[in-house]
């Protein structure tokens, strides 16, 4: 029993990293209609930015935080880039998008080299219930359940957060009202990044980063968001979730190398089933 | 005057082989093949509109079909001919719930797709796992310039398949489809069916190439086949041109050689040793990004609009 309440526990703070790179596909195809390619780089940038800087005898905190706002800062870039020409459509910026990602590659490995990467995190062993897990897991849920929190009211009670759910709801409808939908679509891209390069930072003690982790990342980060439709940031949160719990305990009770496979048959499974719903003919694009 | 290319593209094609310097050569047998799996590509983005990011997962296909089979002492012909068969049928059963799926949907489905592949070839004893398939015979067409011949053969016998496909009924079908879904099935056109022939085909393509090449190099493992490499073939497609012709030889052609010429830079002394993947990653990003904004219908579009609008004054 206490196996399985740490298996549970641990699985939580692993989908919560999910729910978070999730959660930046979604602020970002919701708003742009954009599916993010470079989503997962943002989190391997982040993450490698933090472990330089710690390495560097920076604080805790302090270092994070730098990274968090680096990765903001590379979503704002790859959203200019992506959606910065009028007239882009959204296949062309995904397209655009997984350029970018490629391209991080190389800034990645010219910094940091193609070596894995980590740094210490939350230290010691937490006993809840009976059961031991890694401290750090209880960190990770004890930041992204809060941050989960503020963006459910700031998409409901702020000004910008309202534009952006205008822009999401209706493009048109937003520009008519005078929102300008491209910068909504900039910032959309700006929060994204800081979701993702969060999801890194917060992971990496637990899970070593590699210039190429961001292929795992995207797939599970999409897996999870995908049961949402890509629009609805609640629903990843429980996807991210039930992902993390799902894989960790099919790997404590046994097939411990089929983590990755888990998200992606899963992933599948909804995709069709969504797709068979909806009917053979495809909605008219807006 | 479009004769006149053809013609002469195909001589210097034929002639060269012999004048390239060994080490030269092994980059013309992998332009070859690469050319074949991108005109697949190209069929399937330009023509039926969906984005495969998992195209080398059929490449792979190919070759371990032709690889395994040979191995347990198929003759190479026929281990050759299986190879795109076995990635068509594979293609069928795959497409048939994918092609439900449309846009980044699809894209995130063939990217799932080919990494369980890899995760299966990896962990299969009978695909050789992680170390990969050894001792596939070679194929007796007399060494590497053979080879060169084959390889361009094969990318010949693919184009001509892929013009004529364009130019039928499910051709027109498809083109049709690509503007309006809802008015092309209303007016009769089996979209379904079509979509899946030129994914099969598609598949075929890159199974046939990816024979070629597990002869060619004796040797597979599943890292000979990353998610990269199907990244790779979309940027071909994208540079050259989607749903043109010539587009995937010329999209190929300027990718490798401006990747090679890039790796001979970053080989030299005095350069750091992460310098050849670096480059390659920079090329690949920039000229997609670059060509997606800037030439969005690609190099041979943009070529052949600018000549007929040269010789119309």
């Amino acid at each position: 029993m206490s196996d399985f309440l740490g298996y549970l526990l641990t699985g939580l703070g692993i989908g919560a990293g999910y729910a978070l790179v999730a959660s930046g596909l979604v602020a970002i195809h919701r708003v742009t209609r954009v599916v993010n390619f470079a989503q997962g780089a943002f989190a391997v940038v982040a993450a490698m930015l933090t472990s330089s800087l710690l390495a560097a005898g920076l604080p805790h905190g302090f270092a994070e935080l730098t990274g968090v706002l680096t990765a903001a800062l590379a979503g704002l870039l790859v959203g200019l880039v992506a959606i910065g020409r009028p007239g882009t459509t959204p296949g062309t910026s995904l397209i655009i998008t997984l350029g970018l990602g490629i391209f991080a590659y190389a800034i990645e490995i010219v910094i940091w080299g193609d070596q894995p990467r980590s740094f210490a995190g939350v230290p010691g062993v937490a006993v809840v219930g009976g059961a031991r897990l890694q401290a750090h897991y209880l960190l990770i849920l004890a930041v992204t359940v809060p941050v989960f929190l503020a963006m459910a009211a700031f998409f409901a009670r702020t000004d910008v957060g309202k534009a952006l759910s205008a822009c999401a709801s209706n493009p048109y409808a937003a520009l008519v009202v005078g929102i300008d939908v491209r910068r909504m679509g900039l910032l959309a891209f700006a929060l994204g990044g800081a979701l993702g390069g969060l999801a890194g930072v917060l992971t990496t003690p637990v899970q070593q980063v590699t210039f190429d982790s961001d292929v795992t990342l995207l797939v599970n980060g999409f897996a999870a968001a995908i049961l949402g439709g890509l629009t609805r940031p609640v629903v990843a949160l429980g996807g991210g979730l039930l992902l993390g719990v799902a894989q960790t305990l099919i790997a404590g009770y046994g097939g411990s190398a089929y983590q990755l496979e888990v998200a992606l048959v899963l992933m599948l499974a909804v995709m069709i089933v969504q797709a068979s719903r909806r009917g053979a003919v495809p909605e008219p694009a807006r | 005057m479009n004769r006149w290319l053809l013609v002469a593209a195909v001589v210097v094609t034929l002639a060269l082989p012999p004048l390239l310097p060994e080490r030269h050569l092994g980059t013309f047998v992998l332009l070859g093949l690469a050319a074949t799996v991108t005109a697949g590509v190209s069929m399937l983005m330009g023509y039926a509109g969906q984005v495969s990011l998992g195209q080398a997962s059929f490449y792979a296909i190919g070759g371990y079909a032709a690889g395994l089979l040979t191995v347990h002492g198929v003759p190479t012909l026929a281990g050759l001919l299986a190879a795109p068969v076995v990635a068509a049928v594979a293609a069928v059963l795959l497409g048939a719930p994918l092609l439900r799926l449309r846009g980044h949907h699809l894209a995130f489905a063939t990217l799932a797709m080919q990494l369980i592949l890899l995760s299966l070839l990896g962990r299969g004893d009978w695909a050789g796992g992680a170390i990969g398939l050894q001792g596939i015979p070679t194929l007796p067409v007399g060494g590497d310039l053979g080879y060169a011949y084959l390889s361009w053969a094969v990318l010949a016998v693919v184009l001509v398949i892929s013009r004529n496909i364009v130019a039928s009924r499910a051709g027109r079908g498809l083109r049709a489809a690509a503007t309006s879904e809802i008015a092309a099935a209303a007016g009769g056109v089996a979209i379904g069916r079509y979509r899946l022939t030129v994914f099969a085909l598609s598949a075929a393509f890159a199974g046939l190439a990816g024979g070629v090449y597990a002869f060619y190099l004796g040797y597979l493992s599943p890292g000979s086949f990353p998610v990269l490499l199907s990244i790779e073939f979309v940027v071909m497609a994208v540079v050259g041109g989607l749903g043109t012709i010539a587009g995937p030889v010329v999209g190929a052609t300027v990718i490798v050689l401006l990747v090679q010429a890039l790796n001979t830079l970053g080989t030299q002394p005095g350069m750091p040793g992460y310098a050849p993947s670096v480059l390659s990653y920079a090329v690949y990003a920039l000229l997609l990004v670059v060509t997606v904004l800037y030439l969005p219908r690609g190099i041979v579009p943009a070529v052949t609009d600018r000549l007929v609008k040269e010789r119309r004054p």
